[in-house]
């Protein structure tokens, strides 16, 4: 298996690993929104401008939750292409040495080899070129999410705001906001590491 | 790769082996070719690290597209793991190997070959006007496990059972059955688990009138040293770490 090869695998696998946790933050903040709007709902008036914010919230999560099972079922058909592409890649290169020893060795039907080294060669190409557009497509999905994140941390600060006029609920709706802005950091941080693994596979 | 032709008629066996460029830490294999005029069968076409050299060997004798037939005894990586390749390289192959292993065999990937399951109580090859019989070899060693044998060339390719493994450059035939003993002695009694299953194998190939019993490893048996290996393993105790 080749240097490539190696890291197209972890950088695929590392993606799945990436967005579980990514997952497990969505639901979080799924969990926060509810939390809010039980807090805004017992304080009534004085929380007045956080109640649309936590169905903003909660939006949010459930979309960032959606987004990231079917990015989760892209990454396992680009796994899929990956030991694919491998497969193909070693086909092919056994091929090219079965068929350079059959020459060498003056074999009678040492020419019949090229049909499949050229297939073989074919298909790992047709494989590298499709694993770069799948690349490309998940990276505009991860784009998706992080502009989730982004808007996440948006509404985040809102809510502080917001928060800040809630009398003696300040403090619980401050730390929904809090969660909210970390939530929103993590899946921006996990989110990043997925892309700057992939981005190197866009253009090789 | 060594080429040893074994038997020359209407069609031809050949045996491949001793591949001097495999790697010195995987197990020595003999493969096993019966070609045909338009046809070519491997019997046990061995391992992924053995494809190139067994491939270039092939090409001597057939063109890609007239192999058309493949052969496991059994599942073992030694025997099949080259699957994947095989699979790849032809348009037009059918793999012969036991029924019960077809799940675990496609985990070598097998899109395009033509898996025929072997039921338990064996069948025949059929290539062109050669009719090959598939014996039935359970236990021997694996619990799903086939030998050809060849009523026209009275050759009995038998898996592991006859089975030795020795130096690189060594004969491909046996030439002293008293010293060869040795070699075979802890194989069989230790990858042969059950008595009953070698008696029941023993007594269906005495039946048979075999020339040659040619296993997957070490060196063939011709002539009298075929009734001396059957009757040296009627006697063997086998499955002894138990």
């Amino acid at each position: 298996m080749t240097n490539q090869t190696k890291s197209q695998f972890i950088a695929v696998a590392s993606i799945t690993s990436e967005l579980s946790a990514v997952m497990v933050v969505a639901k979080e903040i799924s969990l926060a929104a509810a939390n809010a709007k039980a807090i805004a709902f017992r304080a009534g008036d004085k929380a007045k401008g956080f109640q649309p914010i936590t169905d903003f919230i909660n939006e949010l999560a459930k979309e960032t939750i959606e987004l990231v099972t079917n990015i989760n079922i892209y990454a396992l058909v680009l796994y899929r292409l990956t030991v694919n592409e491998f497969q193909k890649t070693t086909a092919y290169n056994k091929f090219e040495l079965a068929a350079k020893m059959a020459e060498s060795d003056g074999a009678v039907y040492a020419n019949t080899m090229q049909g499949p080294v050229d297939h073989a060669r074919l298909s790992m190409q047709d494989c590298q070129r499709q694993f770069k557009r799948d690349v490309s497509q998940l990276l505009g999905q991860l784009e998706a999410v992080m502009h989730h994140a982004r808007a996440a941390r948006v509404i985040a600060a809102n809510s502080r705001i917001e928060a800040s006029q809630a009398g003696e609920y300040l403090q619980s709706l401050q730390a929904v906001a809090e969660s909210v802005d970390k939530a929103a950091h993590t899946i921006h941080d996990n989110v990043q590491r997925c892309r700057i693994a992939l981005s190197i596979y866009r253009n090789s | 790769m060594k080429t040893t032709k074994i038997y020359e008629g209407t069609h031809q066996w050949i045996m491949f082996g001793r591949d001097e460029g495999k790697p010195s830490n995987i197990i020595d294999t003999n493969q096993y070719v019966v070609r045909t005029a338009n046809r070519c069968l491997l019997l046990d076409p061995g391992g992924a690290e053995l494809f190139a050299p067994m491939m270039a060997a092939v090409l001597h004798h057939a063109p890609v597209d007239q192999i058309t037939d493949l052969f496991a005894s059994h599942q073992d990586p030694d025997v099949i793991s080259s699957l994947g390749l095989w699979d790849q390289a032809l348009t037009n192959a059918r793999l012969h190997a036991p029924a019960i292993w077809e799940g675990f065999l496609r985990h070598y990937s097998c899109e395009s070959i033509e898996y025929v399951p072997i039921p338990d109580n064996g069948g025949t090859i059929k290539l062109e006007s050669v009719e090959l019989q598939i014996i039935p070899a359970h236990y021997l060693h694996s619990s799903g496990n086939f030998h050809v044998y060849d009523p026209q060339a009275k050759i009995l390719m038998s898996g592991d059972v006859g089975a030795a493994f020795e130096a690189p450059d060594s004969p491909v035939f046996v030439d002293n059955f008293a010293v060869h003993v040795e070699k075979m002695r802890h194989w069989h009694q230790r990858m042969m688990p059950s008595n009953q299953a070698k008696r029941v194998w023993i007594e269906r190939v005495r039946n048979l009138d075999i020339d040659i019993l040619a296993p997957q490893h070490g060196r063939m048996f011709r002539g009298d040293d075929v009734k001396r290996f059957l009757d040296w393993f009627d006697a063997l105790q086998v499955g002894i770490a138990v």
